[in-house]
C-alpha cells in the first residue's frame, strides 16, 4: 500500500464511522453478551461460572437443526437465485413486458416476511385457499404446510427472495448490459452465447451477493419456519427461541449457544461468499 | 482471519472491546433470587399512593373478549379510583417475564410493567429468579371473598403463591368435540384415546411445550399412571424414569391414528383450533372453555360443539394478576388487583356476552353479591364452573413441565 493511500483510508473511515458504529455497538454487545450467557458468565440467578454444559446440552440437536437449516436456505435461495435472475433478464432485455413484471416483482420487496409466511400458509395449507379452490379434500392435499419437506416455508423465502434478487441483479443489467449485448449481437453472437459470455459475468457479481444476503437472512430467520414449520426437527433459530422462552430459566444459555452457532455459521458463508467475489473480480 | 490489518481499524477494535466490557460488567451483577417483599401497611395508605399512577397491564392479547372486559370494564372502574390502566398486549405471557428479568438484571426500579396476567410455569419462572413482589395480597380487602383454603388459591402448579400473586379467575381444562359427528363420545381419557384409534386421522394435540398440549400431556400422564394419586406432584427424577416410558409409548402407539398420521402436530391451540372449525378433526382442547360459547356464537366452531365430561375429571387451575419486583406502581397495581377480585367485577367478567371466566370468589364469602352468580345463564355448549370441576385434578409442579416436555419431542415427536 502507498503512503498516500494511509490518510485517505482513514478519512474514508471516519465517513463511515456514524453508519459503522451504532451496527458495531449493537451487534458486537448482542454477540459477546450471547457468547458470555453461553458459557454460563452471565446467569439469570446464581453464581457466574465458567461452564461448557450449556453446549453439551445443546450439542444432541444442534446437529440435526444445523442441517435442516442450511438446507432450507441452499434450497430456498436457489431457487430464488433462478427465478430472480429470470425475472431480472425479463424486466431489462424486453423494454415493453418489463413495466408490469417489475413492478410485481418490486411490489415483493416491501411485504414483510411474516405476511408473507401467513399468506403463504392461507394459501398453500390442508384446507387453505388453494386445495378450496381446486376442490381437493384436506385429506388428499399434500402437507405443504407442516410438512417433511418444509415445501411451504422453502416457497415462502424463495418468494421472498427472488423479489430481492431480481431488483438488484436487474439494477446492474439495466445499466450495462444493453450496450454490451448489442456489440456481441452486432458482432454475431447469438442468444444463447450472449447470455453466456456477456449477460451472466455481468450478472454474476451482483447474483452471488444477492444470493449470499439472502442465504444468510433464511438461515437466521425465524418467524417463518416457526409459522410454516412443524414442530420436529426445528431449524436452528426455532430451536434458538424455543429455549430462550423455555419456562426453565436454565436453558437460556443453551439458547445462546445455539444463537452463537447460528451467528458462526452465517459469518463463514458471508466470508465464503466475500472471498468467492474476489475471485470472480479477479477472474473478470 | 488474515494476519495484516489495517492500523485504522484499531479505533473500531477498540469501541468493541468497550462494548463487549460494558456488557461484561453489567451481566456479571446476577440479581440475588430473593424476593423482595411488599411493606405492610394499610389500604388507605395504598389507595392514597395508588392515585394518579398509570399501571400497564401486560396480558395476552388473543383473546377479543378478555382484552375488550380490560378495556371497557376494568379500565373505567379503575379510573374512578384514580389509577389509569393500561392494557399492553402480548404474543405469550413469557415475554413480560423476559422483559422482567432483564429489567431486573439491569436494576430497573421503574419498569414498564406493572402488573401481569400470569400463572404456572412463568409464575413459577419468576419465582426462580425472584421477579415478583410478594407478601401483598393479603392487604387487599377483596381477599375476603376468597376461600384461604382453596388449594387452587394457594399454589400456583405446585409452586406456593406466598401473596406474591393475587387470583383473577379459575379455568379448567376440557376437551371439546363435535357431537354430529362424534355419536359416542368417549367418558374417560383413556376412552378418547381409544376412539382416536378407532377413528384414523380424527384426533390430534397440539404439540408440547405449546400451553394446551402441554397440559394435554400432563392429562395422559395421569391418565396411563393409574390415576392423579400414582402420579407424586412433586417431581422427582425417579418418578419421572419409572412413570413416562409407558406414556411416551402409549403416545407412540397412538401417533400413526392422529391426524395426518402423527407425522406432524399442530404447533399450537390456534392451529388445533383451526382445523377443528375446518372440519378436518372432530375434537379440540383448551384450558380456557369460556371462549367456546363465543366461538359457536360467531359460527367459527359448529353449533353441536360440546365439552367432553371425563369421569376421572380434568385438571383446573386458577391465574394471578402479579406485580413485577422492578414495577414503580406497585401500589396503583395492587389496587388494580383489588378491583378486578371485586365481586362486581368478578360477576361482569363471568357474563359469557363479556368474557365468561370463572370466578375465585367463594360463594358463601360474599353475601348478597351471590345472587348475581346464581343468575348467570347457562350454556349447551360449557357446561356450569360446578359441573366441569368435578373431580379437578391437581396440576403437577412446574418443575414436572420442562422434562416431559422434552421427553415428549424426544420420544414421541422424533420417534
Amino acid at each position: 500500500m502507498t503512503a498516500r493511500a494511509e490518510p485517505r483510508s482513514g478519512r474514508a473511515l471516519l465517513l463511515v464511522l456514524p453508519a459503522l458504529l451504532p451496527v458495531l455497538v449493537v451487534v458486537g454487545a448482542a454477540l459477546v453478551s450471547a457468547v458470555l450467557l453461553s458459557l454460563g458468565l452471565t446467569p439469570l440467578v446464581g453464581v457466574p461460572r465458567l461452564s461448557l454444559d450449556a453446549w453439551r446440552a445443546a450439542a444432541p440437536d444442534l446437529g440435526t437443526s444445523t442441517r435442516l437449516s442450511l438446507a432450507i436456505a441452499a434450497g430456498s435461495t436457489a431457487v430464488a437465485a433462478a427465478v430472480g435472475l429470470a425475472l431480472a433478464l425479463a424486466t431489462t432485455a424486453a423494454v415493453r413486458r418489463s413495466r408490469l413484471l417489475a413492478t410485481l416483482s418490486a411490489l415483493t420487496v416491501p411485504v414483510p416476511h411474516l405476511v408473507g409466511a401467513a399468506g403463504m400458509g392461507l394459501l398453500l395449507a390442508d384446507a387453505g385457499f388453494l386445495p378450496r379452490l381446486l376442490g381437493i379434500a384436506p385429506g388428499d392435499w399434500p402437507a405443504l404446510v407442516g410438512g417433511r419437506w418444509w415445501v411451504a416455508v422453502g416457497a415462502e423465502y424463495a418468494w421472498k427472495e427472488s423479489a430481492f434478487i431480481a431488483l438488484v441483479v436487474a439494477g446492474v443489467l439495466s445499466t450495462r448490459a444493453a450496450s454490451y449485448a448489442e456489440t456481441a449481437a452486432l458482432l454475431g453472437a447469438g442468444r444463447w452465447a450472449r447470455f453466456r459470455h456477456v449477460t451472466l459475468p455481468l450478472a454474476a457479481p451482483a447474483l452471488a451477493s444477492a444470493a449470499a444476503v439472502s442465504f444468510v437472512y433464511t438461515l437466521g430467520s425465524y418467524e417463518v419456519a416457526a409459522l410454516l414449520g412443524r414442530p420436529y426437527p426445528e431449524p436452528l433459530p426455532v430451536i434458538a427461541v424455543r429455549l430462550f422462552t423455555s419456562i426453565d430459566l436454565a436453558a437460556r444459555p443453551q439458547a445462546a449457544a445455539v444463537a452463537v452457532t447460528t451467528s458462526v455459521l452465517g459469518l463463514v458463508v458471508v466470508l465464503a461468499s466475500l472471498r468467492f467475489l474476489r475471485r470472480l473480480a479477479a477472474e473478470q | 482471519m488474515s494476519g495484516v490489518r489495517r492500523p485504522s481499524r484499531s479505533p473500531l477494535r477498540a469501541v468493541g472491546v468497550a462494548a463487549a466490557l460494558t456488557v461484561v460488567l453489567a451481566g456479571c451483577a446476577a440479581p440475588d433470587a430473593e424476593a423482595p417483599v411488599a411493606q405492610q401497611r394499610s389500604w388507605d395508605d395504598v389507595k392514597a399512593e395508588a392515585k394518579g399512577q398509570t399501571v400497564a397491564l401486560w396480558m395476552y392479547g388473543g383473546d377479543d373478549q378478555g382484552n375488550a372486559y380490560v378495556d371497557d370494564v376494568l379500565a373505567p372502574a379503575a379510573a374512578e379510583q384514580g389509577v389509569t390502566l393500561k392494557r399492553v398486549p402480548i404474543a405469550d405471557t413469557g415475554d413480560a417475564v423476559n422483559r422482567i428479568l432483564s429489567e431486573r438484571q439491569a436494576n430497573v426500579t421503574d419498569g414498564e410493567v406493572d402488573l401481569v396476567w400470569v400463572n404456572g410455569d412463568n409464575f413459577a419462572t419468576g419465582r426462580q429468579a425472584g421477579a415478583w413482589l410478594c407478601d401483598w395480597t393479603s392487604m387487599l380487602p377483596n381477599m375476603a371473598g376468597t376461600d384461604p383454603a382453596d388449594p387452587l388459591l394457594t399454589t400456583d402448579f405446585g409452586n406456593p403463591v406466598d401473596g406474591c400473586e393475587a387470583p383473577w379467575h379459575k379455568a379448567q381444562f376440557s376437551l371439546v368435540y363435535d357431537s354430529a359427528k362424534v355419536t359416542d363420545p368417549p367418558t374417560s381419557l383413556a376412552g378418547v384415546l381409544d376412539w382416536a384409534q378407532a377413528h384414523p386421522g380424527r384426533f390430534t394435540y397440539p404439540a408440547p411445550p405449546d400451553f394446551t398440549g402441554s397440559a394435554f400431556l400432563r392429562e395422559a400422564l395421569y391418565s396411563v399412571s393409574g390415576g392423579v394419586s400414582k402420579v407424586p406432584l412433586a417431581f422427582s427424577q425417579d418418578d419421572f424414569d419409572s412413570l413416562t416410558p409407558p406414556l411416551y409409548d402409549r403416545l407412540k402407539t397412538l401417533a400413526p391414528s392422529l391426524w395426518r398420521g402423527g407425522d406432524t402436530y399442530p404447533q399450537s391451540q390456534e392451529e388445533l383450533d383451526k382445523l377443528y372449525a375446518d372440519g378436518e378433526v372432530d375434537m379440540t382442547m383448551t384450558y380456557g372453555p369460556a371462549t367456546l360459547k363465543d366461538l359457536v356464537a360467531k359460527g367459527t366452531f359448529p353449533a353441536t360443539t360440546r365439552v367432553l365430561p371425563l369421569e376421572e375429571g380434568t385438571l383446573g387451575n386458577a391465574s394471578f394478576l402479579a406485580i413485577p419486583s422492578t414495577s414503580g406502581s406497585q401500589a396503583g397495581a395492587q389496587v388494580v388487583a383489588d378491583l378486578a377480585l371485586s365481586p362486581e367485577q368478578q360477576l361482569a367478567k363471568a357474563q359469557p356476552d363479556t368474557w365468561g371466566q370463572f370466578t375465585v370468589l367463594d360463594m358463601d364469602r360474599i353475601g348478597d353479591a351471590r345472587a348475581g352468580f346464581d343468575q348467570l345463564p347457562a350454556s349447551d355448549v360449557v357446561p356450569s364452573y360446578e359441573e366441569l370441576s368435578k373431580n379437578a385434578q391437581p396440576e403437577l409442579s412446574a418443575a414436572w413441565v420442562p422434562p416431559l416436555d422434552d421427553g415428549w419431542r424426544r420420544e414421541v415427536a422424533a420417534g
